[in-house]
């Protein structure tokens, strides 16, 4: 079973994607193999991330077995419309998310500071939802980051959340992140952005594939692409299998 | 054919690269492609020299599998480079040249001319990591030197700008795309194929910096009939070097 941890629904303001319609994605995870897919919206990123999740919450009532979803969530404080409101997780659990996505490099806000990010974990941490912190949303230079030490101590500050550090590349990054993921076995890393030669199979020599997960950051980036790295690493096969698709089922609780 | 017009060869500690010609045609083999076209990692960052004989030696050992270019760490050595050129193109048989610009040094100065015009004599084609921008510059100044713009023109300092690489590549007939990226945003193949034909777009993987599976599957998952496949994967780079398919 494969399990795509990182993708995306909506549109790509920057330029033209060759899929951006929900069911025309739903085929294209079909045909690429990939059975379930960990969407948030676009719209999340750049519009309103409440608008979003409506957004996604939607396709997924429409594509139930391909498609999952994380609430994409922001701070409220300055807010025009939202000011003073607080977040109801219960809710969030009740529309069926999975998981929570922060954009703190689209969203304004620092992660350090901003004292939604500790209900936010403690939230995630009573429902057992993984949060998805994305050093990039997608490897383009051109893209927003946030500060690789923000990633550090949060994780330092919040151990016992269920992290999902994504968009991680470089060197530095990754040797970061291996460190985290030494420390806290609730650190997880998804692929999407590790492009270096034979990158998954140094990951998997340096903590094991427990704490890999399969992203491909799609459609944004090249679904393709992002499975060839995974299906191509010299990897024992229980170990491809569990990045591919077995640990995101364990940390989902997909049964 | 297919053939990888972006390939490593030697050592660097910023990459954290070390590869000899013996691990690089291994990698080849289980791509299956048949050639590769190799840049020196010594005579790119440190000593043109001492790097591009250091590629030669490896050459002479896959005369069939390896290409040369000959790599220049900087514009400015003047003389010693175009100097470099001629020995690395009469001696070493090396069919193309790479060059980075960097923020300590851009290509896109004076200095690069002359070094252009050595490439225009010889028929090498230029494999530059280059912005959009300092490639049009070149282009302005020496129309006749083929540029492939390396990682598909939007490497970091072009901020991943793709989009603004082919719009460069469409203003001139030389100026070239090379496919190699850690960015694989969706649709940058195809768009490029679509927007300049398939004969200005060239397949290389950049190995054994990134992951050369990642940078085929790049070219597999885009909307290219065959002969656009068979141009892309291998067919440019040789008719660019003036290499028999």
């Amino acid at each position: 079973m494969i399990i795509d941890i990182h993708t995306y629904i909506g549109k790509w303001p920057h330029w033209p994607l060759p899929v951006s319609s929900t069911s025309g994605w739903v085929e294209t995870l079909a045909r690429e193999g990939v059975d379930t897919a960990v969407i948030c919206s676009t719209r999340s990123l750049f519009v309103s991330w409440e608008d979003g999740n409506r957004e996604a919450e939607d396709a997924v009532s429409k594509h139930p077995k391909r498609l999952l979803a994380f609430a994409c969530l922001g701070p409220t404080e300055f807010s025009h419309k939202l000011a003073g409101a607080s977040l109801d997780f219960d809710s969030y659990d009740a529309r069926g998310f999975r998981g929570i996505r922060l954009y703190p490099q689209y969203h304004s806000y620092h992660p350090l500071y901003e004292p939604f990010v500790e209900r936010v974990c403690q939230a995630a941490e009573v429902r057992s939802w993984p949060v998805f912190l994305p050093l990039r949303a997608v490897m383009n230079w051109g893209a927003p980051t946030i500060e690789l030490n923000w990633m550090v101590d949060l994780v330092e500050r919040f151990p016992r959340t269920q992290w999902i550090l994504a968009g991680i590349n470089y060197f530095q990054e990754l040797r970061v992140a291996i460190q985290l993921m030494r420390r806290h076995p609730s650190v997880h890393l998804e692929t999407s952005c590790v492009q270096g030669f034979n990158g998954i199979e140094k990951l998997v020599q340096e903590c094991g594939s427990r704490q890999v997960l399969f992203g491909s950051g799609a459609p944004l980036q090249c679904l393709g692409a992002g499975l060839q790295k995974v299906l191509h690493a010299n990897l024992a096969d229980p170990d491809r299998e569990a990045i591919l698709g077995g640990n995101a089922r364990q940390l989902l609780h997909l049964g | 054919m297919i053939v990888d017009a972006h390939v490593h060869i030697g050592k660097s500690t910023r990459l954290q690269i070390d590869a000899d010609a013996a691990f690089l045609v291994r990698t080849a083999d289980e791509l299956g492609f048949d050639k590769i076209c190799c840049t020196d990692l010594t005579a790119l960052f440190y000593d043109m020299h001492e790097g591009n004989h250091l590629l030669y030696e490896q050459m002479l050992r896959y005369p069939d599998r390896i290409i040369g270019y000959a790599s220049l760490h900087s514009t400015r050595f003047g003389r010693e480079s175009l100097e470099e050129l001629d020995r690395c193109h009469e001696v070493y048989g090396m069919r193309g040249l790479k060059i980075y610009s960097t923020p300590e040094v851009s290509i896109a100065e004076p200095a690069m001319i002359p070094i252009l015009e050595k490439c225009v004599e010889h028929r090498l084609p230029v494999l530059a990591h280059a912005t959009p921008a300092e490639c049009e510059y070149l282009m302005e100044r020496v129309p006749e030197a083929v540029l492939m713009m390396a990682h598909g023109g939007g490497q970091p300092y072009a901020k991943g700008d793709w989009n603004r690489a082919i719009m460069a590549a469409q203003k001139f007939s030389n100026l070239f795309l090379e496919t190699a990226s850690s960015t694989v945003d969706s649709g940058f193949v195809t768009t490029a194929v679509e927007t300049l034909g398939a004969e200005k777009v060239v397949f290389g993987t950049d190995t054994p910096l990134l992951d050369p599976y990642v940078q085929q599957a790049k070219i597999a998952n885009a909307r290219l009939d065959g002969r656009a496949r068979e141009l892309v994967m291998g067919g440019n780079i040789l008719r660019l070097m003036d290499l028999a398919a």
